[in-house]
């Protein structure tokens, strides 16, 4: 071997050598794992079923699906804290082919769905105890679910009042602040700060409940 | 008629290595059948094993909250035996194509055993670590098990296998250079 290709050998080898080091730390610790997408519960599935079936002006269609779906059976397991009659009204606007009114009723029912996760997280973040990185998780937890249930009716609370779903948006962003974990250059999460927005979110959605309740109970 | 003998037939890796090779797809084959065999057992396995263990998957008794946790980490549980029966299955053959090479491409010796030695370590260990991983999801709960499955199967065998391969690759480099 030539004093040239040995000197070529050796600088090979040892670039090899650096790149083995290197790459070898990095792709070891990246390993693919799959990616999770958040799948609708039975709740939300029924909700778009019945949507559908009324946009579509198929109204004896959508009649069947909420009365065998768990939209119904939710609505009535949670009976204590909706306002009275909602199941009744609803099947009553589905049997009389009122869109509008259908519309109106879904959006209270999710209203009052993601009022009262935003109350029992506000309760559950007065508790004592645990540490912050486990609050903030929780509180993390909660706003996912309250926003999968918002989302849903969120286009039909700004067309009937802009200002509180634009109130319920700026409070839901507020509270993603304070729970996300720190990276970086960010602060780590204070769920302290969560419980303010958490009860403004309760405090709108109960606002629009009355007074889409009572809007609905005068124009029927 | 005559027929040219080739310049660099291929050598065939030790047995050794073929065996593991093959048992790596077996146990593949195997661990795909079960996971479809036992699907609902297996599921309601985790399941059970999850909501005993609420403190360790952030469970917090409210249904619209913990059904999203715990089909999160029953998907990447199902997708930890998938990705088992997967890489295992694929890891099968990159063993037996990469051993050739060593075999055929390094010289005998100490850097053939131990390049060789190597992939086929690396190669069917690190499939395994799927399998650790979703099953300690239950348990230890995302995040720890897959911390877990890292530092005790993907990083030692993820990094064996791609120490051989850039090993395997330098001397292809310099086998090229000087022919």
């Amino acid at each position: 071997m030539t004093p040239g290709l040995r000197a070529l050998a050796i600088t090979i080898h040892s670039a090899l050598a650096t790149a083995i080091l290197a790459v070898t730390i990095t792709p070891a610790a990246a390993h693919h794992v799959g990616a999770y997408v958040p799948k609708d519960n039975a709740v939300t599935i029924n909700f778009k079923q019945v949507k559908f079936s009324v946009q579509a002006r198929k109204f004896d269609v959508a009649l069947r699906l909420f009365e065998a779906g768990a939209l119904r059976a939710e609505m009535r397991a949670h009976a204590a804290t909706l306002p009275a009659g909602l199941e009744d009204e609803t099947r009553a606007a589905l049997a009389t082919s009122d869109g509008p009114e259908v519309e109106r009723r879904l959006m209270i029912f999710f209203a009052a769905l993601a009022r009262d996760l935003a109350l029992e997280a506000d309760r559950r973040l007065a508790e004592t105890g645990g540490t912050a990185e486990s609050r903030a998780a929780t509180g993390r937890k909660f706003l996912e679910a309250i926003w999968r249930y918002y989302n849903l009716v969120d286009f039909a609370v700004a067309t009937r009042d802009n200002k509180t779903s634009v109130a319920v948006r700026l409070a839901f962003d507020e509270a993603e602040t304070y729970v996300k974990p720190a990276t970086g250059a960010t602060a780590p999460a204070d769920p302290a700060r969560l419980r303010p927005p958490l009860q403004r979110i309760a405090q709108v959605l109960s606002t629009l409940i009355e007074a889409s309740s009572t809007q609905a109970r005068r124009n029927s | 008629m005559t027929v040219a003998a080739e310049p660099h037939p291929w050598h065939v890796p030790p047995r050794w290595v073929l065996l593991v090779a093959v048992l790596s797809i077996v146990c593949a084959e195997v661990g795909g059948a079960s996971m479809a065999r036992f699907k609902v057992e297996l599921t309601r396995w985790a399941r059970d094993a999850m909501l005993a263990r609420p403190a360790v998957h952030g469970l917090v008794g409210v249904r619209d909250v913990d059904e999203r946790i715990l089909d999160e980490a029953l998907v990447k549980f199902d997708a930890g035996l998938r990705l088992f029966h997967m890489h295992a299955e694929g890891m099968g053959l990159v063993i037996i194509a990469t051993t050739m090479v060593a075999a055929t491409v390094a010289r005998a010796g100490a850097a053939r055993r131990v390049i060789i030695a190597l992939l086929t370590t690396g190669g069917a260990g690190y499939p395994v670590g799927y399998l650790v991983w979703s099953a300690l999801i239950p348990a230890y709960g995302l995040e720890q098990a897959k911390t877990i499955a890292e530092w005790l199967v993907w990083i030692p065998f993820g990094s064996a296998t791609i120490v051989a391969l850039w090993w395997l690759t330098g001397l292809i480099a310099v086998r090229m250079l000087r022919p």
